[in-house]
């Protein structure tokens, strides 16, 4: 039995419309990520990284094409069937962590998973302990270093056990150093399976990933 | 440190949380449902108080139809108070003729109690001392009276019942004796200090057996035991003695008490009115601080959309915290309301009984609910815009 493909978009379109032009920020693009594999996609500003990404995290519909998910069409889905698919099969981690401030990073970490009852607590802190904050469960995000907000945001992206991992400049806040540490973090993730995408600007990104998509005005080329 | 547990009502966990955030604008919107719920509960405690106290002050007025000789005028309508001015008087000479009496009777014991009585000013004097009174005759004075002292008796036939400001002024107690004409009577009772104004004014008067006096009945009283009854009793006795010339004025409470009483429910609605504008002022304030603070939290919330948190929890969270915000201020709102009513009591006449009134109990109820619901009412639209709020739009903030 051949596996499924992850993440699968076929001859994506996405155009803004706007009050005068209309802008078309995916143009017929095709791409795929097969299970386990780190890719990275590269474009100048304005491209359509982000528009992509949201497209294949189920955050935005497409104007027209198809998106499958583990060999399932996900393309017209009601808006609850997507937070759905989102809890279920996809983990993001946004550039500037989107961590709550209020909570303990071990909360951070937990939040996914508390409000249907299900509260992955022991998970968390065992997430928490293999991105190297097993000593700052306790702290919140005020208290921590950029570096480590990340390692919190990619543990609790892990929390719901994705299969698909979306990352929108995760290093576009950090040092080179730090930067390492996360990407070291992606590279162990996609062994236990799970694929990951980071849309960046930075260069040592690429060094890590399996393969390297360049975004041109909407399109893979 | 606060833990967030796993079972136990995240989302209000999450809505303490978030409301602590911001304490001044929290404390804020707070306030408003406090003034609001304030303004309602002492509202319509005050409109309790008033209404009972004066319609306590009119007592058993309304169940009472009095029956005097001779007409007045209009004593069609009857309920005016020009012709109760002609009642408490007391001071007709003419007197029922014994035909009216019976007549009277009739159609009054259909409904209730009749008690005739005459009605004459004279001088009481207990030695030295002398008192202009109000002397009343009647066989059945416990219909009419009670005794804040001494015992009322059930068939009239000597000895005296005496006002509370006669006997204060006269010195007299239950067992003194009083002069009246040279006649000497035991005093049996002392009336209670009467709310009634009907027949007579209670503290002035003297009521001694029917027997003593020789003049005709001057009052007719008919006791019922609803105001239906004594409205009955009136409309009977008005087209009993209709074309016969004006013979009788008919004085009936119960209309006039119904339209103080319609009066009252109308000042405390306009008192509730007053109290849910504020209300409102309050909900549109919550509105405004659930708006902004979930726009200020816009990309958190995103981001729990975006990691698979349904719409109906973000809607909850937010919901949650409006409610909060209206428990608290409905709380305190609903205590100081309840404070400033004790404080009246303590300050003024108005007893603590009145203001603890099961009425007012309700209205402090009635005052916390509305604020809590103006807040979840305030708080829905709000979290409905938030939930609804695509997760990339909520995601770039
Ligand atoms: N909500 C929107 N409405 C209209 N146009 C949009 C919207 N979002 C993005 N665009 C346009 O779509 C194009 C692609 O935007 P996108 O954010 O995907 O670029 P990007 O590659 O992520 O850029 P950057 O590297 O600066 O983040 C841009 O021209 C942008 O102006
Ligand atoms: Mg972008």
């Amino acid at each position: 039995m051949a596996a499924t493909i992850p993440l699968e978009l076929e001859a994506a379109t996405k155009r803004y419309e706007g009050a005068n032009r209309a802008v078309t920020a995916l143009d017929g693009v095709d791409f795929r990520v097969g299970s386990g594999e780190f890719v990275c996609l590269f474009g100048p500003s304005g491209s359509g990284k982000s528009t992509l990404l949201n497209v294949l995290g189920l955050l935005d519909s497409l104007t027209d094409g198809t998106l499958w998910l583990e060999g399932k069409d996900v393309t017209a889905l009601s808006v609850e069937e997507r937070t759905e698919v989102r809890r279920e099969y996809l983990g993001f981690i946004f550039q500037d962590y989107h961590l709550v401030p209020t909570l303990t990073a071990v909360e951070n970490v937990e939040l996914p998973t508390v409000f249907d009852g299900r509260g992955e607590r022991e998970r968390a802190e065992e997430l928490l302990d293999r991105v190297g904050l097993g000593d700052r469960r306790g702290h919140k995000p005020p208290e921590l270093s950029g570096g480590q907000c990340q390692r919190v945001a990619i543990a609790r992206s892990l929390i719901n056990r994705p299969s698909v991992l979306l990352a929108d400049e995760p290093t576009g806040n950090l040092d080179r150093d730090t930067g390492t540490v996360i990407l070291d973090e992606f590279q162990r993730i996609t062994e236990e399976g799970v694929s990951v995408v980071v849309v960046t600007h930075d260069q040592l990104v690429s060094d890590y990933a399996d393969r390297r998509f360049d975004l041109v005005d909407g399109d893979l080329g | 440190m606060g833990v967030l547990p796993a079972h136990r009502l995240p989302v209000v966990r999450i809505a303490v949380r978030n409301l602590g955030r911001n304490r001044l604008r929290t404390g804020l919107a707070a306030l408003g449902i406090v003034i609001g719920v304030m303004a309602i509960a002492t509202l319509g405690i005050l409109g309790t108080v008033l209404q009972l106290s004066a319609t306590s002050a009119f007592g058993g007025v309304g169940t009472q139809v009095v029956v005097t000789p001779g007409g007045s005028g209009g004593a069609g309508d009857g309920s005016s108070l020009d012709s109760l001015s002609a009642v408490t008087g007391g001071g007709d000479t003419e007197g029922f003729s014994p035909r009216d009496v019976q007549r009277i009777r009739r159609i009054g014991e259909k409904h209730g109690t009749v008690v005739p009585m005459v009605t004459a000013a004279g001088t009481v004097s207990r030695g030295q001392s002398e008192q202009i009174g109000v002397l009343a005759g009647t066989d059945n004075p416990q219909a009419l009276f009670s005794a804040s002292d001494g015992r009322i008796p059930r068939n009239h036939r000597q000895g005296a019942l005496v006002g509370h400001d006669l006997a204060e002024n006269l010195g007299l107690r239950v067992g003194s004796t009083v002069e009246i004409d040279g006649n000497s009577y035991r005093v049996l009772a002392l009336l209670e200090e009467g709310s009634q104004f009907l027949p007579i004014a209670t503290g002035n008067a003297l009521v001694l057996p029917e027997g003593e006096f020789t003049e005709p009945y001057s009052q007719i009283i008919v006791r019922t035991e609803s105001q239906e009854q004594a409205a009955a009793v009136a409309g009977e006795l008005r087209s009993a003695f209709d074309g016969r010339g004006n013979r009788i004025t008919v004085v009936e409470l119960s209309s006039l008490l119904d339209q103080i009483r319609e009066y009252f429910g109308l000042l405390n609605a306009v008192l509730l009115a007053i109290g849910s504008i504020s209300l409102v002022v309050a909900g549109v304030s919550i509105v405004n601080v659930m708006l902004m603070s979930t726009s200020e939290r816009s990309e958190e919330l995103g981001m729990l959309r975006a990691v698979g948190v349904g719409r109906t929890t973000v809607m909850r969270m937010v919901v949650a915290e409006a409610l909060l915000l209206g428990v608290l201020g409905g709380l305190a709102g609903a205590m100081l309301s309840l404070l400033a009513g004790v404080g009246l009591s303590v300050v003024t006449p108005v007893s603590l009984e009145l203001v603890l009134h099961p009425r007012n109990v309700a209205f402090l109820l009635l005052a916390f609910c509305f604020g809590v619901g103006t807040s979840l009412l305030s708080g829905l639209y709000p979290a409905w815009k938030t939930a609804n709020r695509r997760p990339v739009e909520a995601l770039n903030g």
